[in-house]
């Protein structure tokens, strides 16, 4: 009865027929690839139990180990010891000679790669990030992967399970490791090599431009070279680099500026000629250097140096997983632009330019959560837009709802998002078939397969967005038809909340969701990545009373009672506080 | 008898992928209140194991794009050690836990974690995670959305791959 022991559901085991004493209950063994429904006597022990279970997977006894609750049944225990009852689960793991090996390089590898991130805080001359600290003999080291190769053959770090081979994704790790460890990278800030390092101009300049993508970028923009040259700027970056405080003022400060740069005539062109001319390529620079890291440009990676006031902004708001406003050059351009208007006049030629659309401001919907992880995944996978939008079912979606609006608006009514707001309706009806003319283009698919554009068009919303909270009664003027032009199935109903502020002036209660929304996305981006939510409206309003306060206003209690009443919104809370104060 | 049997603690981190725009939001867009899109992760043995895109991923606790969890649950004491655990993951990761396994809806982080919790401690994680795609399917909005959500994969960036130990 032994080889039958397994179908034989009346007796429990080969050679120990006391089953007939306990009842048979049945226990599910389960693996992680698949399970199995064994019968037993109640009053069994463990030992009969895996002779049951060796049988039934063909494996030796003393592969198995059974866990339960937590617990690791042993041989000499019984079942009902466990506690195991009819109809419960108990797991399985079948150890294999070679997957025990596996299992203790991999669980190794794992250990070793934290250690690794750790050890790279202790001996950055090895291997931090590799963008900051080549080899510090003074050469010019190019930044690229063969940082490793450097150092007299390091590739078996590869080997110390960081988890690839390829240099490429070390790197990329190595700068993951370091932003979510902030401890980690103000120890190699800390570092006075890396100080040493960063305090020589002429050494950062040369690390810049070994980078191939540099040079080219330098060759298309001459400007960008000027800024290389100008020491007291390098310096500046630097420090910004060191400090991530510093960083976050100077990224407010920028977005002011920046916003004073809007009301300027002309103002606007000029800023979105200087997006496309620059923005654009210096971003794909550095994107196709690190990937799909939008924080590549953080730990003082001489990148950041490259492009002080660019992407110095990109850096200390590790926060993907909010809008990724505050990684992105848009922002940062802010920096140069920033210095140049200041400095009295426009010219906003220079550098970089926020690239604003400012159509496309406040689509609050478009960056909700749910989109803003859709948006982040499909500009880290290009593929995944491919197939998105190649699926079967996606293009006869926007087929038919092209060749029937009728379809379209009714979906996009029932939506509970639109049911209170006939306003919204309205808008959005006009801009239908506008609308889904442009999905069927295909030049907006081939923008919509387009990371880099797609990342381009998120940065616009974002700055947009900044805008809006910074100077929120710029926005009627400039909410023309911009709309249409951030297509992306599905996120429809995206942009028509965005549309009504603008036009729903009369409108305050969406106004002030609006103007909340886009706080939290200014305020979740600029906090870094804290906590989002729970920000007193002393935080939340902080531009705002900066605002207040360089007009004039200098009652901070008042102008955050003011703010606070307006919800953030700057001119109502002007008017509330000239309202209270007659003079 | 327990003769000092090494115990591990089994933590859950729970991350809100929306850092509380759901919270807010949700009312508005779906119609229900939902207080988080979740996004979950079991801490043992000193590291951090997540199922995403690529596959089951590790790092070290906190240590994804998506900085220090919400909200961390104890599960309990495992007795089940690291080298197990780890045998236990390589054979998930080969088959049921495959990255081109990922469904966002059906078989997410949260449905590993689950899995992982019980196996360590015998525990499910809380209901209100494993809820979340019905109740999110359950609404207009989630049904227009959801061909296109059910391509997404979620994949905190900042692990590394376990691939059955063909890490490299």
């Amino acid at each position: 009865m032994a080889e039958q022991g397994a179908a034989d559901l009346g007796n429990n085991n080969n050679n120990k027929p006391e089953a007939s004493e306990g009842t048979i209950i049945k226990v599910t063994v389960k693996t992680p690839k698949d399970k199995e429904e064994i019968a037993i006597a109640e009053d069994a022990s463990v030992t009969q139990f895996k002779e049951e279970i060796s049988k039934r997977f063909k494996a030796k006894q003393d592969q198995l180990v059974l866990i339960f609750a937590g617990k690791i049944l042993k041989d000499g225990d019984s079942l009902s010891q466990h506690g195991i009852k009819d109809g419960l689960t108990v797991h399985l793991v079948i150890k294999t000679a070679h997957k025990a090996a596996d299992g203790s390089s991999t669980s190794a590898s794992s250990s070793t790669s934290t250690q690794a991130g750790n050890s790279s805080a202790s001996s950055p001359a090895a291997n931090p990030a590799p963008t900051t600290v080549p080899t510090g003999s003074g050469q010019a080291p190019t930044q690229t992967p063969n940082i490793m190769s450097g150092f007299g053959d390091l590739a078996s770090l590869a080997g110390l399970g960081m988890g690839s081979a390829n240099f490429m994704e070390l790197q990329q790790q190595m700068q993951r490791q370091l932003m979510s460890n902030p401890e980690m990278l103000s120890q190699i800030m800390e570092n006075p090599l890396v100080q040493n390092m960063m305090s020589n101009p002429d050494l950062m300049r040369q690390m810049i431009m070994a980078n191939p993508q540099m040079q080219q970028l330098m060759e298309r923009n001459p400007e960008i070279s000027h800024m290389l040259n100008n020491p007291e700027l390098m310096r500046q970056t630097m420090e910004l680099a060191r400090n991530p405080a510093m960083m976050q003022e100077m990224m407010r400060n920028q977005d002011r500026a920046l916003s004073n740069l809007e009301s300027i005539p002309g103002g606007y062109n000029a800023l979105r000629r200087m997006y496309t001319d620059i923005q654009e390529p210096m971003f794909s620079a550095a994107r196709e250097q690190f990937g799909s890291n939008p924080f590549s440009a953080l730990g003082g990676n001489s990148d950041s140096g490259a492009q002080p006031s660019r992407t110095e902004n990109r850096e200390p708001l590790p926060n993907p997983w909010g809008p990724p406003n505050s990684s992105n050059p848009s922002e940062s351009g802010g920096g140069t632009t920033g210095s140049t208007s200041t400095s009295g006049t426009t010219n906003p030629s220079v550098s970089n330019p926020l690239g604003v659309n400012p159509a496309s401001l406040g689509n609050g919907m478009f960056n909700s959560p749910g989109m803003q992880s859709l948006l982040q995944q499909i500009s880290e996978n290009p593929q995944l837009m491919q197939n998105m939008l190649s699926a079967p079912y996606m293009r006869s979606m926007m087929q038919s709802l092209a060749q029937n609006p009728e379809l379209a608006s009714q979906v996009m009514m029932n939506n509970p998002l639109f049911s209170g707001n006939p306003q919204l309706q309205e808008q959005f009806r006009s801009q239908l078939p506008i609308f889904l003319q442009q999905m069927q283009n295909p030049e907006a698919l081939s923008v919509m397969t387009n990371p880099r554009a797609m990342q381009a068009l998120m940065q616009i919303q974002q700055g947009l967005q900044t805008l809006q909270t910074e100077a929120p009664g710029l926005m009627p003027s400039l909410m023309t038809g911009g709309i249409p032009g951030v297509p992306t199935g599905g996120a429809v109903p995206a942009e028509n909340p965005a549309s009504s502020p603008s036009s729903a002036a009369t409108n305050p209660a969406q106004q002030q969701l609006m103007q909340q929304m886009l706080q939290m996305f200014a305020g979740g981006g600029g906090s870094g990545g804290g906590n989002g939510t729970s920000q007193t409206p002393e935080v939340r309003f902080q531009t705002q009373l900066d605002q207040l306060n360089a007009m004039g206003f200098i009652n901070r209690e008042a102008n955050l009672q003011a703010l606070i009443a307006t919800g953030g919104d700057i001119n109502a809370a002007i008017e509330r506080l000239l309202g209270s104060q007659p003079s | 008898m327990d003769k000092n049997i090494p115990r591990y603690n089994v933590q859950l981190y729970i991350y809100d992928l929306s850092r509380g725009m759901a919270r807010s939001l949700s009312p508005i867009m779906l119609g229900k209140q939902l207080d988080g899109i979740w996004h979950t992760a079991i801490v043992a043995y000193g590291d951090e194991f997540f199922f995403g895109g690529e596959g089951i991923s590790s790092c070290s606790p906190g240590g994804t794009m998506l900085g220090p969890p919400d909200t961390v649950v104890e599960l309990g004491e495992t007795e089940v050690t690291e080298e197990i655990f780890m045998d236990y993951l390589s054979s998930l990761g080969e088959t049921t836990y495959r990255g081109d396994r990922y469904r966002l809806f059906e078989h997410n982080c949260n449905t590993f974690t689950n899995e992982v919790a019980q196996f360590l401690t015998g525990r499910s994680i809380p209901s209100y995670i494993t809820d979340l795609p019905s109740e999110v399917l359950s609404t207009p909005f989630g049904q227009i959305l959801r061909p296109i959500l059910d391509s997404i994969h979620i994949s905190p960036p900042g692990g590394n791959i376990i691939n059955g130990g063909r890490n490299i």
